[in-house]
């Protein structure tokens, strides 16, 4: 007898539907899967024989044939398991097969028929939702994150018994209600607040203008100054997410498998590859089935490089693209999938190799030609997408600052979206532009026209301070971010000045 | 092709082989002259075998012609390179005297600086930035009254370079031939060099650069120069020879003073103990030689009042930016706006991590 049920299949950050055929024939016992399954799912055979025996349910001493349809598409994970199970059920008679009409089956099987939690359920939903499937049936485990898809019924079961009682009537499972985001972004607690760091006023501030123009973040300093806390501070500066920024985050977060028992993502991710990451870590890849890399899984958040110039060239070299586009596309020979990687670059490095340069108490011991020799590490078309640069110190100020008071990332986020909201304004109707960071010659023109005495005033510094000639537009990005958070229309010699001292990566060294 | 003498024309051959300074000497000395040991090479050839060995002797005589001669010369020419050899009227007589001058300085540039009054300026490579600064003014400064002779390292010799370039008087002696540059990230210095001073080397074109060229170069720099101001100096750097060979013989010595604890400036303080006189203004060094600069009249550049009580809060010594910041009573993340005019101002200096001296 034969049976038909539906999965889904992942492919990069879409589902696919998936027909799993069952047939039951005569003949010595045995399973046949087919359909390019990768190990975990030729595997399934063990997982859905014990699980149905450990649910009170016979395997059939039969010969079992299996088929993923599509047969060309390549089927990798676990997620069949329960679809597997349900068919044979359905084609040995078990279970009425009218039953599972129009349901998607997704799920892990543990050998004793518990439903174990899968990786990419949100996307599969998603995918599911947006074919027109009506019911789904997914592990327990994933109900946090399916809870925020509207529109098409869910159920968690927790075994594959609960499932088959659900499908048969015996003990139906309520739907999943739907999840409100707003309570669950009203409940987020960031972990790391500006007012636990101490002194570093330059930095702040800086910090500050980066997040309020979503400008890339360059922190120079010698070790131990507090460049990493500095950094984990940003997403708590930043405006809080949208339900459909969140979604985007969410979906790729499920895909590659990190998604917290939470459900949802609600604090802008921030991710910190360790310098040996490959190029397809951070970029995405993998041999057959395409996975996102760091930079899609910082997507909406901040992508902090710590060590820069410790990095492989070729990794470095791959965040150039995505810098300008804020999306990846990953070509294999099993076709090309695109993920999203709109992220903001936060990179520290030590001032030179020994890390001591400039500081009071520590003699740097390098020669000019190796602080120019580290500090070539980093090339000058990614410096140039890094419109902020700023030096973070060592000193131990205690007495100097241990009677002010901080400032918590709350206040400073207050004036963040305040900027945002003005350049949001600003950027109404431009294609592509949301920040000032984004802004191209055309929207430089429009929006940052230059007073005489700017003008001179940014020509001086270029005369006095050694700066490279392409450091010009992002001063000028930089002005237009801090006229924003001062809440002006144009830009006053006083920011051109201040966005200039962000660029002290810039001046020539004599 | 400048016009050569015979005599100038017999050093140039001669310096063409690459032999030691001292059996130059001894074959200057066996034949009594450049041209005569040319001349009677063939009556001298045992006497300069012995010098110089079989082999190189037979060398020496295949180049010796009328054609081999020019050949060289134009060689040279077409490089660009002057020889300035010892028995050239270009040939500074400073340089003379000293126990082992060099037999030819090969010269790109404007060669008649070299009979000017010289002074040195040298420093080591790991100069602060606040003492490179100072290091531009005093060059400026001198450069009115002197031709700056400075090496064409990085740092210290750089910033003397540089200030010395923005008067135009200046002199490179470089410790290698001119096919060759080093540092690499000094080229477009040397150009300038060439284009508005002179660079002067006593290694043939073809010589690449040595470690025991440095030592030899800077014997050089003392014997050209009148006097010499040391910048800066590690506890083993190579500017104390220059230093110790301006005072073998008999230059005036000059060095920056140093706070304790400055790595950049141990070797300063320790000439300053042996010989050298402490330098901290220009007039130091001017009053040393007699010569009286008029101060050009600097202009003033107008200093807002936040620039003003920034400017007072940097103080004498480095001073980090929330020091600055508690002195002038101004927070610090608005500091940034005034410290970036007082330095596009040149009133003062960044040193890295924040921290800012006068310059």
């Amino acid at each position: 007898m034969l049976s038909k049920v539906t999965s889904f299949a992942l492919a990069g950050l879409e589902g696919v539907p998936v027909e799993v055929e069952t047939d039951i024939q005569s003949g010595l016992p045995g399973y046949e899967l087919v359909g390019l399954p990768d190990a975990a799912v030729r595997e399934s055979r063990e997982r859905v024989r014990s699980a149905l025996k450990n649910s009170g349910k016979n395997f059939p001493a039969r010969k079992v044939t299996v088929n993923l349809a599509p047969a060309d598409l390549r089927k990798e994970g676990s997620y069949f398991d329960l679809a597997i199970a349900v068919g044979i059920l359905a084609a040995t008679g078990q279970l009425e097969p009218t039953y599972t009409a129009g349901y998607v089956f997704l799920g892990e099987l543990a050998l004793d028929g518990a439903l174990r939690p899968v990786a990419g359920i949100l996307p599969l939903l998603i995918s599911a939702k947006a074919a027109g499937y009506k019911k789904v049936v997914i592990p327990a485990g994933n109900a946090g994150e399916a809870a925020y898809i509207e529109g098409i019924d869910t159920y968690a079961a927790s075994s594959l018994s609960q499932a088959i009682d659900h499908l048969s009537g015996f003990a139906p499972l309520p739907p999943l209600p739907v999840a409100r985001y707003g309570a669950a972004i009203a409940a987020r607690q960031e972990k790391f607040d500006l007012s636990f760091v101490k002194g570093q006023a330059v930095a702040k501030r800086a910090l500050e203008v980066a997040v309020s123009g979503s400008h890339n973040l360059l922190l120079v300093g010698p070790p131990g100054a507090g460049k990493t806390m500095l950094a984990r501070c940003i997403p708590g500066v930043m405006p809080a997410m949208t339900f459909e920024e969140a979604l985007e985050v969410t979906k790729i977060h499920s895909v590659a498998g990190i998604l917290g028992e939470e459900g949802i993502v609600t604090s802008r991710p921030f991710r910190s590859p360790h310098h040996t990451a490959t190029t397809v870590a951070i970029c995405g890849g993998g041999s057959r089935t395409v996975k996102p890399g760091e930079i899609s899984l910082a997507h909406n958040g901040v992508l902090f490089l710590d060590e820069m110039p410790e990095y492989h060239r070729s990794a470095l070299e791959a965040l150039r693209q995505p810098l300008e586009d804020g999306v990846i596309t990953v070509t294999r020979s099993g076709g090309a999938v695109t993920f999203p990687a709109n992220f903001m670059l936060c990179a520290s490095m030590n001032p030179c190799p020994c890390g001591n340069y400039g500081s009071a108490d520590r003699p740097c011991t390098c020669s000019p030609a190796a602080i120019r020799k580290y500090r070539a590490r980093i090339s000058g078309p990614l410096l140039d997408r890094i419109d902020i640069q700023v030096e973070v110190d060592s000193v131990k100020y205690d007495d100097l600052v241990s009677t002010r008071a901080e400032e918590s990332s709350a206040a400073v986020r207050a004036r963040v979206e305040k900027a945002r909201a003005v350049q949001r304004e600003r950027f109404e109707g431009r294609e592509g532009v949301l920040t000032n960071a984004d802004m191209g010659e055309r929207e430089l023109r429009d929006f940052c026209p230059l007073s005489r005495e700017c003008s001179d005033i940014l020509r001086l510094s270029f005369e006095r301070l050694h700066l490279s000639a392409r450091a010009r537009s992002r001063i000028i990005k930089v002005a237009r971010t801090i006229a924003d958070l001062a809440g002006e229309e144009s830009i006053s010699p006083a920011h051109i000045v201040e966005a200039v001292s962000y660029r002290t990566f810039d001046r020539e060294q004599v | 092709m400048p016009s050569y003498t015979k005599e100038e024309k017999a050093a140039v051959w001669l310096d063409s082989f690459g032999l030691d300074l001292t059996k130059k000497q001894k074959l200057y000395r066996l034949a009594g002259g450049f041209y005569p040991l040319a001349a009677r090479f063939h009556a001298l050839r045992k006497g300069i075998e012995e010098i110089v060995g079989a082999e190189r002797a037979a060398e020496m005589e295949r180049s010796l012609t009328a054609q081999g001669v020019r050949s060289l010369l134009e060689e040279y020419a077409q490089k660009g390179v002057t020889c300035v050899s010892y028995p050239s009227a270009l040939y500074p007589e400073a340089l003379r005297h000293i126990p082992d001058p060099p037999l030819v300085l090969y010269c790109k540039g404007d060669t008649s600086l070299l009979g000017t009054r010289k002074f040195a300026i040298v420093g080591s490579r790991r100069t602060r930035p606040q003492t490179l600064k100072q290091t531009e003014k005093f060059a400026a400064g001198l450069a009115r009254a002197f031709t700056i002779v400075t090496g064409l390292a990085e740092g210290g010799d750089t910033a003397a370079a540089l200030g010395a370039l923005a008067v135009g008087k200046v002199i490179c002696v470089l410790p290698y031939g001119f096919d060759y540059v080093y540092p690499a990230c000094n080229a477009d210095l040397l150009a300038k060099v060439v284009q508005k001073g002179l660079a002067v080397s006593e290694y043939r074109p073809q010589e690449t650069v040595r470690n025991y060229h440095f030592p030899a170069r800077n014997r050089i720099i003392a014997g050209l120069s009148e006097g010499v101001l040391v910048v800066s100096a590690g506890a083993k750097s190579g500017t104390r020879t220059t230093a110790d060979s301006a005072f073998a013989y008999g230059r005036d010595v000059f060095a920056f003073p140093y706070d304790i604890g400055v790595t950049s400036g141990v070797g300063c303080n320790a000439l300053i103990k042996e010989y050298a006189k402490l330098a901290d203004e220009i007039v130091d060094i001017t009053a040393a030689f007699g010569i009286n600069l008029t101060e050009a009249a600097e202009e003033e550049p107008p200093l807002t009042p936040a620039e003003r009580a920034v400017l007072d809060a940097v103080g004498e010594e480095t001073a980090h930016i929330e020091e600055i910041a508690a002195r002038a009573g101004i927070p610090a993340h608005e500091l940034a706006v005034p410290l970036t005019m007082l330095q596009m101002k040149k009133k003062i200096v960044a040193c890295g991590g924040n921290r800012y001296s006068k310059g």
